[in-house]
């Protein structure tokens, strides 16, 4: 049932209503994404060297499919509050794969890593997973995400990440989306590294720490263990974890939005 | 053969390590075993900390940054004017820890002070620790080993030295240590250690804006031409370090030392390591157990999680593991970096005599994050 009290707080933090797994009610801010600019230009060039995307959308299409998602959501008085947060738009191909953690390794990790690379040439991005994700991973029921994945088999997908789910356990982001507006999904592996493609400085701080950002759309083969991108100082990784459906200060999920 | 743990951990080593390993599982497999599982057991969300065990807080030096300071009995007679009359742990108190350790598939204890070169009952408290069950490791300043003393030790079966290094600077080191002639012994008892064939790693303290100097590049060099690892802990604003706030570092300098692990053989306490992504380690990597029998989270942090005259081992560490503070992964130093905890900690062990504060004066059950 779909919630009419407030949904995001005014830092644009989801609100943990109604939801029995572990998530902190009260959080005192401390492990945060700075709320970068969108540069729509630079994003469209990275994304378009990870994925060809040129001939399916331009720029301006591109510009404009994001703005009308960010209206859509603006016009909405319960989804507004969700804009004050971090955010990063993104474009998926048009494709379909059998295998999420074969596409993973295959083609979204890499992307991350040229894109990071290109903009951090100081830095690295490294995947520390210690095993091939093949057949690892796939779409955590309840999460909604097979909604990017559908629309990914028509079409090029124009999105918004939005790391909102702050401080809540992988069971509680996935048991929040029961109530929230159909619009939104929970972030996948295939969206948040695009996401990162789009915004290579996403979790880049100096004066603080950013969280850690679960892929809590996506369930492994293994019980209880998760992946996530992760700053480690100025680099970027991406790891498995085991998480034993607990909450920390510093773990996030993160909402998509398509449209 | 090997069980799948150990090729799966021993899969990310290098061949020096390998090779150390190999080495230990042919003279100590149990220990080797145990230490193989530790990969297993975070992979399934279970903690093997290490027990740093301070049975004695005697110490020939004065150091301007010592941690224990606070502890030590000329602290609290000199300055502070008490008595520590609370009940210290013996010999059968530690083989007691041992066991219970064990028993939790535990498998490292760091012997630490004080200086432990200078307690008369080392050799005891190592036997009393079991080095056949568990790795030995020994903190030390370096000013008593050299090589007859690193042969006993590697004789009765200490693994690994620890040695504090505070500067590459000869005359920075003496002063930071309160010590003449210092920096000589530690070079004296690096070769010592390796020549006993004692695993070694140099101990070095990062005060703020350090790791940037001309001087800590060349010890990380020194250390990486040495094959030797240079551990690097974070100045806290706890024990003698209270009176030097301007030592904390700030998140630039952690993540200087980030980008130098790539290069040399140096890292922190919270570098990835062989698979092991911990973050902060309190209780999840390591514990210290104080000459009272009181159980830290961390070497830096003067609240205990329990006692264990009082409460078992598993219990305490299910304590610290169950509190907001210590359990969940984090990817700084808690009471090096997070200026909210900073803050609780020294307003509670302000005026202190006694420290570490027992359970339910620092820690409790009731603490939360954003109370």
């Amino acid at each position: 049932m779909p919630e009419t009290s407030p949904l995001f707080d005014e830092f644009g933090r989801c609100l943990p209503t109604g939801i029995n797994a572990p998530a902190h009610q009260k959080t005192r801010r401390y492990f945060l994404i700075d709320k970068p600019d969108i540069n729509y230009s630079a994003s469209y060039e990275r994304l378009n060297q990870a994925f060809s995307i040129s001939d399916a959308i331009s720029q301006e299409q591109y510009e404009s499919r994001v703005t009308s998602i960010l209206a859509e959501i603006a016009d909405n008085k319960l989804m507004k509050p969700i804009l004050n947060g971090a955010m990063a738009p993104f474009i998926l191909p048009k494709a379909v794969y059998d295998d999420i953690g074969q596409a993973m390794e295959s083609t979204f990790l890499p992307a991350v890593q040229s894109a990071f690379n290109s903009f951090f040439p100081d830095y690295d991005f490294k995947n520390h997973s210690p095993r091939s994700l093949n057949g690892q991973l796939s779409v955590a029921p309840g999460s909604r995400h097979q909604q990017v994945l559908d629309q990914m088999a028509n079409e090029v997908v124009v999105g918004v990440y939005f790391p909102c789910l702050s401080e809540y356990s992988v069971p509680a982001a996935i048991e929040r989306m029961a109530t929230l507006p159909e619009q939104f999904s929970l972030a996948g592996g295939f969206d948040t590294s695009a996401a990162f493609v789009s915004m290579p400085d996403l979790l880049f701080r100096k004066e603080g720490y950013p969280p850690l950002l679960w892929l809590s759309g996506l369930v492994s083969t293994e019980q209880n263990v998760a992946y996530h991108f992760e700053a480690y100082g100025y680099d970027l990784t991406f790891n498995r974890r085991v998480h034993l459906g607990q909450v920390a200060e510093y773990w996030s999920s993160g909402l998509v939005m398509i449209g | 053969m090997l069980n799948l743990a150990v090729e799966q951990s021993d899969s990310v080593l290098s061949a020096d390590e390998l090779a150390k390993r190999e080495g230990l599982r042919a003279r100590k497999p149990y220990v080797a075993e145990k230490l193989a599982n530790i990969h297993a057991m975070e992979g399934r969300g279970e903690i093997s900390p290490i027990i740093r065990l301070e049975k004695s807080y005697l110490c020939n030096f004065q150091c301007t940054h010592c941690s224990a300071e606070y502890y030590m009995d000329r602290h609290m007679e000199k300055v502070l004017h008490v008595k520590d009359e609370r009940k210290k742990i013996d010999l059968d108190d530690i083989r007691k820890l041992s066991k219970e350790a064990d028993e939790l598939g535990l498998a490292r204890f760091v012997i630490t002070g004080g200086e432990p070169l200078v307690m008369r009952d080392l050799d005891e408290v190592v036997a009393a620790i079991d080095p056949e069950k568990h790795y030995v490791i020994l903190d030390t300043n370096g000013w008593f080993l050299d090589d007859e003393k690193a042969k006993h030790l590697k004789e009765i079966g200490v693994e690994k030295i620890q040695l504090s290094l505070d500067s590459f600077i000869e005359e920075d080191h003496d002063n930071f240590r309160n010590k003449k002639g210092s920096y000589k012994r530690v070079m004296r008892a690096i070769d010592a250690a390796l020549d006993a064939g004692l695993n070694l790693i140099l101990s070095t303290v990062l005060v703020k804006g350090r790791a940037k100097t001309e001087e800590f590049l060349e010890m990380c060099q020194y250390c990486t031409d040495k094959n030797v690892g240079l551990y690097v802990s974070y100045a806290k604003p706890t024990g003698s370090c209270t009176e030097h706030p301007e030592f904390v570092i700030e998140k630039e300098d952690a993540d200087v030392l980030r980008q130098l692990e790539k290069d040399y053989n140096v890292f922190t306490h919270m570098t990835p390591s062989y698979g092991s992504h911990k973050g902060c380690i309190t209780v999840k990597g390591i514990i210290t157990v104080t000459s009272t029998g009181e159980v830290t989270p961390c070497p830096y942090i003067d609240f205990s999680i329990g006692n264990l005259f009082e409460t078992s081992l598993k219990e305490v560490l299910d304590r610290g593991m169950r509190n907001p503070w210590l359990g969940p992964h984090r990817p700084d130093c808690l009471i090096g970096e997070d200026p909210k905890f900073i803050k609780i900690h020294t307003e509670k062990t302000a005026g202190a005599t006694h420290l570490p504060l027992p359970w339910g004066e620092g820690f409790s059950d009731n603490d939360s994050l954003t109370d």
